[in-house]
């Protein structure tokens, strides 16, 4: 089972897209877990490994990340998980992901067997906020017998300075009872299907690279089943140089039937290393730079530039208005500002992240350079 | 040394330089942050020379400000420099007879992103000085540079000019152009649906024409 599960992260992480052009971003993950699984006294001790394969190209993100948890005794459990993030064509702000996800696991607790997923999942992303709705759907191969589980969340998110905030509504529908079992939830023996009810805060602060996330949830069995718990898990990355981060993760992580996964108290403590470029050579499409004027009522406007980044260290903008000197943008979360005063007129407009090729943002014509690259043009009233 | 101090006095170095028609630069008046020496010269000669002519140094000194930002070899900022100055000096003869330094800047930019030289002998026409044709040009160049066919985009402007727009109501036209452009629609005809809107403003053409300075077409 480990060496078919190996054989899948591989596949996994060596898989290529013909049509893929920025570098791909690489990360591994190693480390220790301990694990309280549900309806088991004892903890175990396992070792941690996951690897994290992204790469941007022109229209899409193509993503695919597996972890292996193992222990000798106990536990063994591999999942992996390509999904490809869509921006809609002249709406930044809508996004889709779609994807599909397996896992495989031989755990003391709730068997042995195997899962498949898939969700889609659609975003409406603004600079401060968001929202999503969500459907998937998987099946899960238990000791034999099959089950099958149906999934619908809805969520929003905000952000206010460096603090993050999401609140997000789940309903699963499974016949998968031997997860609830594990987890001594009183169950209905007449019953052919449970359903849960999960309501989601997760409140997140980032400081430059670092980051801590708290996340609370409240369960509720609305059919098939007996249930009303509360969750708290916390996590927390400390970026150590510019490669390596310190990561670690302790909570609890309930039964989760769309993949498989039975109740467990986990810990987990991991180095991150990066093995893709340290600095993004070149600004990626992923990295979508906006800009756009806002009228003054004196006149002329102010020249707002966003940059949607996540990964960068520097953005900078230039253009006329700056007699091309670069100005540094602001980091605001995953987006960088910056606002510009500017008197009537023409400008040229070239950004760029990472001290890379300077681009033009997106949404504005684009104009050549006479230096074989290219500006935005945008004209203040 | 600060960017901006450099700039400035390349710039101060220039103004001199057309005065005098004497490359500043061969004096050590002023220095651009070009680092190949050789390079740099070159530069420096190419806008001293533009200078001669009578041409603003200006955009030639932020054209090679962005070359540097923009690291690009020494060879080819003098290549861009001379470009720009023969696009400034052919939009001189284009919108004769007595051009601002903002309108041949305007100018230039139209024919760099493809504007016909013809139309701007049009537009010059359509709104003569001392009326400025800044606005008018930019949005062009704007719309050009959108994909807008060039002689859809002089017809529209043209009439909106006669029609009394002002420079404003004009920059307006290519910012909700650009607008429309982003929720998919084909820029020409989003020029077609923007330009309707702001002509409903507009005074009829009667109207217009009464109200029109002297020397302005109605």
């Amino acid at each position: 089972m480990i060496r078919r599960a190996a054989l899948g992260l591989l596949a996994l992480a060596t898989a290529r897209t013909a049509v893929a052009q920025a570098p791909p971003e690489v990360r591994l993950e190693a480390g220790y877990a301990s694990v309280r699984q549900a309806g088991i006294d004892t903890k175990t001790d396992a070792a941690l490994v996951a690897v994290f394969w992204r790469r941007p190209s022109d229209r899409w993100t193509f993503l695919t990340s597996g972890n292996l948890t193992y222990s000798r005794d106990s536990l063994a459990a591999a999942q992996g998980v390509a999904a490809f993030a869509l921006p809609w064509t002249g709406r930044e702000y809508l996004r889709t992901d779609v994807g599909a996800a397996g896992a495989t696991f031989s755990l003391r607790s709730a068997g042995r067997g195997g899962n498949g997923n898939a969700f889609v999942r659609q975003h409406y992303v603004r600079n401060h906020g968001g929202a999503w709705l969500g459907l998937a759907g998987g099946t899960t191969r238990r000791d034999g017998n099959r089950s099958s589980s149906l999934a619908g969340d809805v969520g929003a998110w905000g952000r206010w300075h460096f603090v993050y905030a999401s609140l997000s509504f789940s309903r699963q529908a499974s016949n998968d009872f031997p997860l609830l079992v594990t987890a001594g939830v009183p169950v209905s023996p007449f019953a052919r299907t449970f359903e849960l009810e999960d309501a989601q805060l997760v409140l997140q602060a980032r400081g430059g690279p670092h980051e801590v996330a708290v996340s609370w949830t409240n369960r509720r069995a609305v059919a098939g089943a007996e249930s009303r718990a509360n969750a708290v898990s916390a996590s927390g990355v400390l970026q150590l140089t510019e490669r390596v981060a310190l990561t670690a993760s302790a909570g609890r992580q309930f039964a989760d039937a769309l993949r498989g996964l039975p109740q467990a108290d986990i810990a987990t403590a991991s180095f991150r290393v990066s093995l893709g470029p340290r600095l993004l050579p070149v600004m990626q499409r992923s990295v979508i730079a906006r800009a756009e004027v806002e009228k003054s009522p004196a006149g002329g406007g102010e020249l707002v530039v966003h940059v949607f980044s996540i990964e960068s260290q520097l953005v900078e903008v230039a253009g006329d208005f700056s007699e091309w000197q670069p100005l540094p943008l602001e980091r605001d979360g995953s987006y960088w500002v910056a606002r510009v005063r500017l008197a009537p007129g023409k400008y040229r407009v070239g950004v760029r992240v990472n001290h890379g090729e300077w681009r033009a943002p997106r949404n504005l014509a684009r104009v050549r350079d006479d230096f074989g690259g290219e500006s935005g043009l945008i004209v203040v009233p | 040394m600060n960017r901006y101090r450099v700039h400035s006095l390349v710039a101060l170095g220039l103004v001199l330089a057309s005065a005098s028609v004497t490359p500043a630069f061969a004096q050590g008046t002023a220095v651009l942050p070009i680092s190949d020496a050789k390079a740099r010269l070159a530069v420096e000669r190419e806008i001293a020379s533009a200078a001669a002519k009578g041409l603003p140094v200006q955009p030639l000194v932020a054209k090679a400000m962005e070359g540097v930002t923009k690291q690009a070899t020494g060879e080819r900022i003098r290549v861009a420099v001379a470009s720009q100055a023969k696009r400034l000096e052919q939009a001189r003869t284009l919108l004769a007879p007595s051009p601002s330094v903002a309108e041949l800047t305007s100018g230039a930019d139209a024919l760099a992103v493809g504007v016909p030289a013809p139309m701007l002998k049009q537009i010059r026409a359509a709104w003569p000085a001392p009326q400025s044709v800044v606005m008018p040009l930019d949005v062009m160049t704007e719309l050009v540079a959108r994909g807008v066919p060039a002689k859809h985009a002089l017809e529209q402007i043209t009439a909106l000019m006669q029609r009394g727009a002002t420079p404003s109501q004009i920059a307006s036209l290519g910012a909700s152009v650009q607008s429309d452009v982003a929720a998919g629609l084909a820029p020409d005809a989003a020029l077609e649906v923007r330009a309707r809107g702001v002509m409903s403003l507009l005074p009829s053409p009667a109207a217009a024409a009464a109200l029109a300075p002297s020397g302005r077409r109605p």
